[in-house]
Parts: structure tokens; sequence; C-alpha cells
């Protein structure tokens, strides 16, 4: 704002409007914000739909039975007893055997891939530890029945059935191997050379070092590994679906060496038996209802895995 | 803006191709001679995995003369099978038993018109394992003793001594640990083995409810897959199980047959035993033609017709089942054509 | 007399450092640790010996034809070319879907939200999302595509069901090649005037394009290998014989895929399936292997180092 008179044309005055540029342009913009922002949206949106999905079907299930056969003697959808212990107890036994399998393979490979190996060692054997990672569970199902269950199992347990949960345990375990080992191995990386230096500094042998320094500054990371882990185990189903058998249901059973049923073992047998079966049964709609469980049981672990690591970061 | 230009050639090029594969007439059997060139069409199959091999042959042989048309064979199972025709979902399903009344009441109430064509012969073979010498002829009393819902938890042969002379048998079996592998209540051959030993009418003699009645005992290793349980069978000395005769003719010496004694003394399953009748676990094997949709759709009614054919009918041996007689093939072809005017 | 001790306090000091040579406990521990790592990979060494084993008698036999051949019951003549076809069906459905969605989701949450609740609740949704079973995805796509919108077993419901399953995978990878552009590149647009949308454009995408690419291609190997939420959403697991349809019509119809294809023959109980599976299986490797190997050759080849 200029004072004074005189014959002088008042000098242009730069405005915030003047630096925003044509609106065209900034409406091109908006419009393309838009655009991004609905994108974000879907998928807030396909986590609704499957809430909903599962919860409107489990609801349906849940008024069709008659709520006392969740508490039989065993996993017969197609004879209407729903017992969950069965499945339940599938699912835990096989995550059970595959984490015995993936924790000490993985976080042994992390170890020693973070600590004791030499770059050229690393650059090697890790890209192979994420192709192990890429086997499709339908390719590691088949390997599960053709060659861990009679060349190991049966080998080593005479009674066992060829159908086994061990054998879909060990295979499950395999598969999430290189999951454990990617995470916590990122997790020791991060632990700062300091601690290191300063440990050796003390003279600690690298064992000790690794052992009592950097498992316990990566300890939320290899916790969160191992979570992550469990996460996937219980969530794996073509390894079951072909190693596990069962199909048609089974008995409430503890026995690894023998046939047994896990929740995505239930729902894949459900998929390809009355597959394309659709409203009507009960046992169609159980399907949902188990797979509410299992959506449940993940989102837990996920939630669970976020928190601890959070809470127990350590600050550096 | 050089990079993303070449992504994207990259990315057109790959939806090019991809397009390119799915619209190619991909080799679908080899245009062939005769059938009737020009139908077009979608037929649905569904339903026994033990009918299954058979439709699926006659399926590829009529596709290879009629390649304008679209067949699908599946095979969840005889009952999902039946869930679905009676939904109007499936044009023809496959069954290794006849329809049970609930289902045809569930056909009639949706207003689905069948006819029912007998299209080959099976059997449902018990085996044991060569080992086990004492067993070598089972009654049905024996049958019912050993699978049936109330031996649950029987671990051993001699478990089900007890339960066998109740009914009549001699309750002779060894102390042997009793390992049964057989199909699970998805199989059609699972029910055609309730129904044709008698399981359901002994148990509902002996005061069971419906469903248990129409049950096995529910606690042996289960599999759809056929050569899993011959395998079970190869691997356990006192092993007990039935299958298809198809599988358990394919399955050499690794397993033995057990002959079946229905009354009238001990049979062994063989082609002609079953032909004939005289084995008592013989079964006949069914398609379930929805009449309605062969009215309206050509290419279904193209592909029974060629079903109703020699080729057709031949195709059941040609998939290690018992070719139909030919008197039974007969009345089937009239049922066919009475259906269909 | 004596001799004075020669060893020196340097000499004493450097046995003690370098004394691995007695650190028992140390070298079976590091052994220990190798070992697990040797495992892991002999079980892949062992799985694809036996698969390559067991399949490699197929191709001898039959070459190519194994590739070209549609299903069949009978074992000699069985093929796996609608498997092939079905998958590749399948893909162009997941890259139309889930590269544009995934791509504009993480631009958004990277670029444009500000950190708001909002924002960080539909980061941990994402976050949520990917740890989920992928058949709970078939569970979704079965009521939802196949039901509710009545696109029956169709092609169509089958490729958006797998789109979705790879979507949070597309954004979380695309969300971190984004972050890894030095915020100077954007500063320098917006240093001369360029909108939000300009600089994107013309700066930050482009320089994370190689990191986003990789990201798509390794989600579509991920889907290449889903078999659970097929069997849900209709993936034929029987046989079937297409007769000439158009593409539209195609799109609405049958189909399979390479893994389905494997879990059916998996169960076949003639043993001669058992050949064929394990060569189809082979199959399903080599085209992984050369799409992982694509991603990681184009990711190293266009890469900048900042």
């Amino acid at each position: 704002m200029l004072g004074g008179g005189g014959a002088q044309a008042p000098r242009p005055v730069l405005t915030v409007a003047d630096l925003r540029g044509a609106s065209r342009r900034r409406r091109k913009g908006r419009l393309i914000r838009g655009a991004f922002l609905s994108a974000a949206a879907v998928s807030v949106l396909i986590s609704a739909l499957i809430v909903v999905a599962l919860v409107g079907e489990a609801v349906v299930f849940l008024s069709k039975i008659d709520l006392r056969s969740l508490w039989s003697d065993g996993w017969f959808p197609r004879r209407d007893m729903f017992d969950i212990r069965t499945i339940f107890a599938g699912t835990v036994i096989v995550s059970l055997i595959a984490m015995l399998v993936a924790a000490p393979l993985g976080l042994g490979a992390a170890i020693y891939l973070s600590e004791y190996a030499s770059q050229r060692v690393r650059r090697r054997l890790k890209p192979a530890l994420e192709t192990l990672a890429g086997i499709p569970s339908v390719v590691m199902g088949f390997f599960a029945l053709t060659v861990i269950s009679p060349d190991l199992i049966r080998r080593l347990f005479s009674g066992a059935g060829i159908f086994n949960m061990a054998a879909a345990g060990i295979g499950v375990g395999i598969l999430v191997t290189p999951l454990v080992a990617s995470i916590a191995e990122d997790a020791m990386h991060a632990v700062p050379n300091s601690l290191r230096e300063a440990s050796y500094g003390l003279a600690a042998r690298r064992r000790s070092t690794s052992v009592r320094v950097v498992v316990p500054a990566a300890v939320s990371g290899i916790v969160a590994a191992l979570i992550v882990g469990v996460s996937r185990a219980i969530g794996e189903t073509m390894v079951v679906a072909i190693a596990a058998g069962a199909t048609g249901g089974s008995l409430f059973t503890l026995n690894p060496l023998g046939p047994g049923q896990t929740m995505t073992g239930a729902m894949a047998a459900l998929g390809t038996g009355s597959d394309r079966v659709t409203g009507g049964t009960a046992a169609f709609n159980s399907l949902f209802f188990v797979g509410l469980l299992l959506f449940a049981m993940t989102l837990g672990l996920n939630v669970v895995s976020e928190r601890f690591v959070r809470k127990v970061r350590r600050r550096y | 803006m050089r990079k993303t230009g070449r992504l994207a050639a990259v990315a057109a090029f790959a939806a090019l191709a991809t397009l390119g594969a799915a619209c190619s007439n991909n080799n679908d059997g080899s245009g062939g001679s005769g059938g009737s060139p020009g139908v077009t069409g979608t037929v649905t199959i569904s339903g026994s995995s033990t009918v299954q091999p058979i439709s699926s042959l006659v399926a590829e042989k009529f596709n290879a003369a009629n390649p304008d048309v679209t067949v699908s064979v599946d095979g969840p199972g005889t009952g999902d099978g039946f869930v679905l025709f009676c939904q109007g979902k499936t044009d023809v399903n496959d069954a290794s038993r006849p329809i049970a009344d609930t289902e045809a009441a569930a056909c009639e109430k949706a207003g689905v018109h069948y006819v029912e064509l007998k299209i080959g012969l099976d059997g449902i073979t018990v085996m044991t394992n060569p080992a086990n010498d004492t067993v070598t002829c089972l009654t049905k009393a024996d049958l019912y003793a050993l699978f049936g819902p109330e031996s649950q938890g029987f671990s051993t042969w001699a478990d089900a001594n007890a339960l066998d002379e109740t009914l009549g048998g001699a309750g002779s079996f060894p102390d042997a640990p009793l390992d049964i592998t057989a199909p699970g209540e998805e199989s059609g051959t699972y029910d055609a083995f309730i129904e044709l030993a008698g399981i359901t009418d002994t148990a509902t003699s002996r005061g069971l409810s419906e469903t248990q009645a129409a049950s096995l005992r529910p606690d042996y290793q289960s599999s759809p897959n056929d050569n899993v349980i011959i395998q079970g069978i190869e691997g356990s000395n006192s092993s007990l199980g039935f299958v298809g005769f198809a599988y358990a003719d394919q399955a050499g010496s690794g397993v033995k047959d057990v002959q079946v004694d229905g009354g009238s003394g001990c049979v062994a399953p063989s082609h002609e035993t079953i032909a004939d009748g005289s084995y008592p676990l013989s079964r006949s094997l069914y398609i379930y033609v929805n009449t309605d949709k062969a009215a309206s759709n050509a290419a279904l009614k193209a592909l029974v017709d060629f079903y109703m054919t020699q080729d057709g009918f031949g195709s059941a041996g040609e998939a290690d089942y018992v070719d139909l007689p030919a008197e039974q093939v007969s009345s089937t072809q009239q049922a066919w054509s009475g259906a269909v005017g | 007399m004596a001799l004075a001790d020669t060893r020196t306090t340097t000499d004493a000091v450097r046995r003690a450092l370098t004394g691995r040579r007695r650190d028992l406990g140390g070298r079976l521990f590091e052994s220990g640790l190798l070992l697990t790592l040797l495992i892991a990979l002999a079980t892949l060494i062992v799985l694809l010996a036996k698969i390559f084993g067991q399949g490699w008698s197929v191709f001898a036999e039959r070459g190519t034809s194994f590739l070209t051949s549609p299903m069949s019951q009978a074992a000699g003549r069985a093929g796996i070319w609608q498997g092939i076809v079905g998958s590749l069906m399948l893909m162009a459905f997941v890259v139309v879907i889930a590269f544009p969605l995934g791509v504009g989701a993480a631009v958004y949450l990277e670029e444009y939200a500000r950190d708001t609740r909002f924002t960080r609740f539909v980061n941990a949704n994402i976050r949520n999302l990917a740890g989920v079973p992928s058949i709970v995805y078939g569970l979704l796509g079965l009521a939802i595509f196949v039901e509710l919108l009545g696109f029956g077993r169709s092609v169509i419901a089958g490729g958006v069901t797998l789109a979705i399953l790879v979507l949070p995978i597309v954004i979380i990878t695309t969300a971190e090649a984004l972050r890894a552009v030095p915020n100077s590149i954007r500063e320098a647009g917006f240093g001369v005037g360029a909108t939000k949308w300009e600089v994107v454009r013309s700066h930050v995408l482009p320089y994370a394009a190689p990191g986003i690419f990789t990201g798509t291609v390794l989600s579509i190997s991920r889907a290449l290998g889903e078999t659970a939420p097929l069997l849900l959403v209709g993936a034929i697991q029987g046989t079937f014989f297409t007769g000439s349809q158009s593409l539209l019509e195609r799109l609405q119809g049958l189909y399979t895929s390479l893994p389905t294809v494997i879990y059916t023959w998996s169960r076949q109980p003639n043993p001669d399936f058992q050949k064929l599976t394990a060569a189809a299986i082979m199959v399903l490797l080599v085209v992984l292997l050369m799409v992982n190997a694509t991603a990681i050759l184009l990711r190293n080849r266009y890469e900048r180092k900042w």
C-alpha cells in the first residue's frame, strides 16, 4: 500500500492469489487428489466388506444351527456336527509344529546372516532364502504329501498315517522360515554397530555379543517376526488341504501323527466339496463362520505384534 | 518420462499378448468329422467323483466332434452334486447311487424335472492286506460290526466279535489292529457302501436314529483319494477298507479282495459277477439329466444323445468300470427318448 | 641362567584376541547357526530335485504337447494349456485393477495426506489387510462377487478377487518406493512453481518407477501361486472344454488356473497323475522364476543410487 499522491499510477501489489497459479491447474490438481483419495479409500472399503460379509453369513450360520453342535465329537459339517474345538486344536497343532521348525531355522539363519556371514556369503545365501519364500503353497503341499510324509514322518514314526498333521506342520514351517528370518535379520541389522563395538571392546566373543547384546537389543523385531510367522502359519491353507487329510471331517484329535482338520483346511474342504452349494445348507454358512474366527485371530495377532514393537522398542 | 513410456509399452504388449491368448481358439481336441457341426452351447456336468471319469471321457469325445460346445465336468460328490442339480445350476448330475427321496422332493419343489439314465455298473470292493490270512469272506453282519456306526472305538478286529455274534455272524475275528482306510462321507462310494452293505437297515432295526443309521463309524482314516486308500491297505498287515471296483482292479498284488456273502454264499468281485448282479456290493452308475434344459439347450441334448450311443456307453468300460449289459442299454435309451420325445 | 621370558605383552594380547581356535563353544555355535541356514536351503534343493526328477520324464516323452494339451481324464493326454491361459487372464485382471488402485492409494498416502488420525487408520488398515490369510479373500470374493454382484464362477470374479488380494502389497511396496525418493527432488519441483500433481508426475513417479514396477511384478508372482481363494470363487477343478467364444463370453465363463490344476491333479487316484503334477509344478516354478528374475533385473538396471 503506497501512500503519496502524485500523478503516478499505483504500483501493482502482489497478493497470495497471484502466487497461486492458474485456477484450471488447481482444479485439475484437486480432481487428481480426489482420485487418489478414492483409491486409498478403496482399501478401507475392502476391510469393511470383509467384515460385513463374514459377520453377516456367520450370524446366519449361528441362527441356523443348534448351538450345542458347536461342542460335539468332531467337525463333520455335512452331518451338522460343528465342533469348534476340533478345528481349533488342528490349527494349534499344525502351527505349533510349524513354529518348532520355523523359529530355530529362521532365527538361526538370521543370526548367522547378520552377525557371522561375510558380505560375499550374505550376498549369495540371502537370495536363496528369499527363493524359499516364493514357493507356492500348493507346491509345498505336494512336497509334504509325497516326500515329508513318507520319507521323514513315517520312517521315524511307524504308526503314522499317510496323511498326518506333522508333515503338514513341517511343510508350513518351511514356508514360514524365510519370513521369520527376514524380519529378524532386519531387526538385528538395525542394531547400531556401536553396541557391538562396545561389547567387543570388553573382550566379549562373537557368540556372546550376538546372543547377549544384539539379540536382546533386537528383541522387539524378533518377537514381531515370530508373531508374524505364527499369523502366517495359522492362515496357511493349501499345505494342510493336501497333506493333512480329514477332508470330510475329523474327530477331535491331538495326535499329530494322524490326519486332522485345521480351520483353513475345513474351509478348503467345504469350498471344494460343497463348493458352489449356495445359501441353503448350514455347512456352507459354516465356511464363513470359520473364516470370521480365522480373520479375528490373524487380526488380533497383527495388532499385538505392532503394539509390541512400539512398546518394547528401545531408543538409542 | 522416457522410462515410464517404456514401461507403458511393455505393459501394453503384455496386455495384448494376453488378449491374444484368450481370443485364440485353443487346441481342444482335433476338429473332428461326424457329430453335429454347428452345435453350440454350454453344458455343465457335476456330481459323483466316481462317475466323473466316464462323463469326462464322453465330454472329451463329444468335444472332438463338436468343438463349438463348452462342456465342464466336475466331481464334488454325488450328494453335493444333487444339491446343485436341484437348484437348477447344473445340467447333468453324475450319481453313483440313485437319487434320494429328500433330494427328489427338493427337485420337485424347485420345479426341476429330470430323467434317470443308467450308464454303467460298478462294484465296491472290500479289501485287506494279503498278509491277513484269516479273513477271506465277510457277511453283511461282519461288515456292520467292523464299519458300522456302533463300532466307533473298536481298535482291533476282535473288538467287533461281540457285536458280530449278536447280529448272527461267526464272531471269529483275529486279535489284530483294525486299520481302516476308506472314503469319507463326501463320497458317493461311502453312501453306496452304507446302502449296499445294509448298514442303514441293520442300524435302524437296532434302534439307531435316522442320521446315525446313515453313517459309518467316524474314526477311520478317510480320504477321497482312492490311491491313498489303496496305499493305506498296503501299509498295514491287518488293514481293511473299500474302494470302487475300478481302482481295486488296478491296484495289483499289494491288496487282497475280500469276498462278500450277501446271503447266498461268498462271491468275489469281478466284471462278470458285477454284470450279472451276483456280487452283493454291485451298484449302478447313473446320470440325471434336466429335461427342461434338454428341451431348450441343443448342446445338452446332443451330448446326451452321444452318451446314448455305443461309443458313449463304451466309455464306462474304457474308464475301467463295467459296461452296462445290452438289455439295460436299450432300456436306458428308451428312457431317454421317452423323456425328450 | 634361565632366559628371560620372551613373550611380550603384545603377543599375549594378540593370542587372546585371536584365540578363536580355542573357542570350541563358539565354533560349535557358529556351525549350529550355519547348519540351520543350510537345512532351510537343503529343503529347497530337495524339493526342486524331487519335482524335477519326477516331472522331467513327462517332458521327455511328450515335449511341448504337455503345455498345449487341454485337461483330460487320460493321463497320457492331459495337459496344462487351460491352466496357463486361465492364469494369464487372471494376471491381466490383477495388473489392470491392482496397479492403478495401488499406486494411486500409495501416492495419496505418501504425497498428499497429512498425518491425521484418518491417515494413520488407513495405513494400519492396509498393513492388516496384507496379513489376512488368502482364503479369507476367497470368502470375500464368493460372498460379494460370485453371489451378491452375480458374476458367478467367472474369470471376472476370480480376477477381481486376486486383484484385491495383492492390492495391499502393491500399496506397501509403492509407498516404500515413494518414500525412498529424496525430498530435495520434490522441493526442486515446488521451487519452480509446480503443483503437487505436477511434481509427483514429473519428478517423483519417474524416479520411483523402478521400485514401483518391481513391487507390482512381485505381487503378480504372488498372485500366480495362489490357489485357496480361487477354489472358493469357482475355478474349475474337473475338466472342461471351451468351444468358440467371444472374449467377453470367455471372461464370463469357466476357467481354471495353473495352481488349481496342480491341486486337482495331486488328488487324483491314478498314480500316473503324480508325474503330471510334478511336471505342472515345474512349469509353475519356471514361470515364477522368470517373473522374479525380470523384476530383479529391471530393478538393478533402472535403479539410481542417491
